[in-house]
């Protein structure tokens, strides 16, 4: 029964955080977000994949929509979502891989979405989103081969990846197309790390759809996760404490 | 309004919301048995549903590499011996799980046996050892990102980084002649630093999945309709 009520606390403690901010931001102006440099430099990776007649290609790794990697996905395909409205504007479609087929209508969906609110979809291509492998390991060396490819401009890995993601990456590096990456396992963190300067780490992930679209949603979501840090956090160090003096 | 309510509102209550409560209480009250049961059948339906999307991604290899194949892009070849190598894959379990009674034909017992070992040979002499080369190479590129540190990033974390990485391979490595102090060095950035960074990035992820799955209870998220 612990563990119920303290699954109700917190969910209650993260509802009340968000209702009260998203109604609070409504009122207020702009809030200031850390530049988060992955997601600073996707946008121009996309005006610059128009320039050159490429395309971004947005690898979006091995998670599900029904496994643990669940909401890691959903944050991936927030950022997907941005992206496909900005290379629509520009008309530099991305190439999307998917290493999980559940992810596969969603995406194409995100992508379909983007072409009809610019009033494009004859121009939408189902093609452009691709299911490379289910296993993590020939994922990875299917989306390498796809960011080797002639237009592909930069190469965009977000979602639920590990070490495999090494393979990409290094696609990349051989082939000199701009690298980015969200991830947030630590294998996949130390994998990267070396390889990739723009690199947006553990947490930072979530706050992709604050970075890219600025929207009310996402910066109260944003600023809950801050709250609910601070008070983990002194939770934590007040534990600490208690314990070293013999308190609890 | 009632295009609304079809389009946003059921979709939510019915494939959101309801399925979302019964799962998350059925794992936090397992003492409730229809609670549990009704949230064991809802997993089962979701895998259900899962079998049938690698039906689309199956079609999807077929539709972007036939497209490759037909309009002769570069590495065509490719595409061929993948579509190849997915039939070659996908018919003889699929011939089993039929009933092995195709267009009317009967298959015999020999052919049945024949075509369950056929697909056991390609998983074992095929799909495991190349699935073991790409995870050998991966060893290959993850020293080579590490000598590349310094191209992605020229500033005192990469020493830092390279430093650790030297360190911790170097204790490892059983010495006898005087680098044993490495294996201690080695447990400490092991079981201290490395340990408490991990737990701190994986608790800043927790708050990350709970906020973002809370939005998508509250349809603040939706990957799965209009926004």
């Amino acid at each position: 029964m612990n563990l119920l009520a303290g699954a109700i606390l917190l969910l209650s403690l993260v509802t009340l955080i968000g209702v009260y901010l998203i109604l609070r931001l409504r009122k207020k102006t702009q809030t200031a977000v850390r530049p988060i440099s992955a997601f600073q430099d996707l946008k121009v990776q996309a005006s610059y994949a128009a320039e050159s007649g490429g395309g971004i290609h947005v690898a979006l790794g091995n998670g599900s929509l029904y496994g643990e990697d669940a909401i890691t996905s959903i944050a991936a395909l927030q950022v997907l979502e941005a992206l496909s409205d900005e290379a629509v504007a520009y008309n530099a479609p991305p190439i999307i891989t998917v290493g999980d087929p559940t992810l596969l209508p969603i995406a194409q969906d995100i992508l379909r979405r983007a072409y009809e609110r610019k009033g494009q979809l004859e121009f939408y291509n189902a093609g452009q989103v691709r299911f490379v492998a289910p296993s993590p390991v020939g994922y990875a060396a299917g989306a390498g081969d796809v960011a080797s490819g002639e237009t592909v401009t930069a190469t965009m890995m977000i979602g639920a990846f590990a070490q495999e993601v090494s393979l990409i990456a290094d696609s990349s590096v051989r082939y000199n197309t701009p690298a980015l990456a969200a991830v947030t396992t630590p294998t996949a963190i130390s994998a990267l790390y070396p390889a990739i300067e723009k690199l947006a780490q553990g947490e930072e992930l979530y706050a992709a759809g604050a970075q890219l679209t600025g929207e009310d949603r996402y910066m109260a979501g944003l600023i809950t996760q801050d709250v609910l840090r601070f008070i983990l956090v002194l939770t934590i160090l007040a534990l600490s404490i208690a314990t070293y003096w013999g308190i609890w | 309004m009632m295009g609304r309510l079809i389009r946003h509102w059921i979709p939510f209550l019915f494939f959101i919301l309801i399925p979302g409560l019964v799962v998350l209480f059925g794992y936090l009250m397992p003492g409730i048995a229809p609670l549990t049961e009704l949230r064991d059948m809802m997993v089962e339906w979701a895998v259900i549903i899962s079998a049938f999307a690698f039906l689309l991604g199956l079609l999807n290899v077929l539709q972007v590499h036939g497209r490759h194949i037909r309009r002769r892009r570069s590495g065509w070849f490719y595409s061929l011996i993948l579509v190849l190598a997915m039939l070659l894959t996908w018919i003889p379990p699929a011939f089993q799980s039929l009933g092995l009674d195709f267009l009317g034909i009967p298959v015999s017992s020999e052919a049945q046996a024949m075509l369950a070992t056929t697909s056991q040979w390609i998983f074992d002499y095929v799909i495991t050892p190349l699935g073991a080369s790409l995870a050998a190479l991966l060893a290959f590129t993850l020293v080579l990102a590490a000598l590349r540190i310094f191209r992605a990033r020229l500033n005192a974390w990469a020493v830092i980084f390279l430093v650790t990485v030297v360190v911790v391979l170097l204790g490892s490595i059983p010495f006898t002649t005087g680098l044993e102090w490495l294996t201690g060095i080695r447990s400490w950035i092991i079981d201290v630093l490395s340990t408490a960074g991990i737990r701190g990035l994986l608790l800043g992820v927790a708050l990350g999945v709970i906020v973002t799955a809370l939005r998508v209870f509250i349809v603040s998220e939706q990957p799965y309709s209009e926004s």
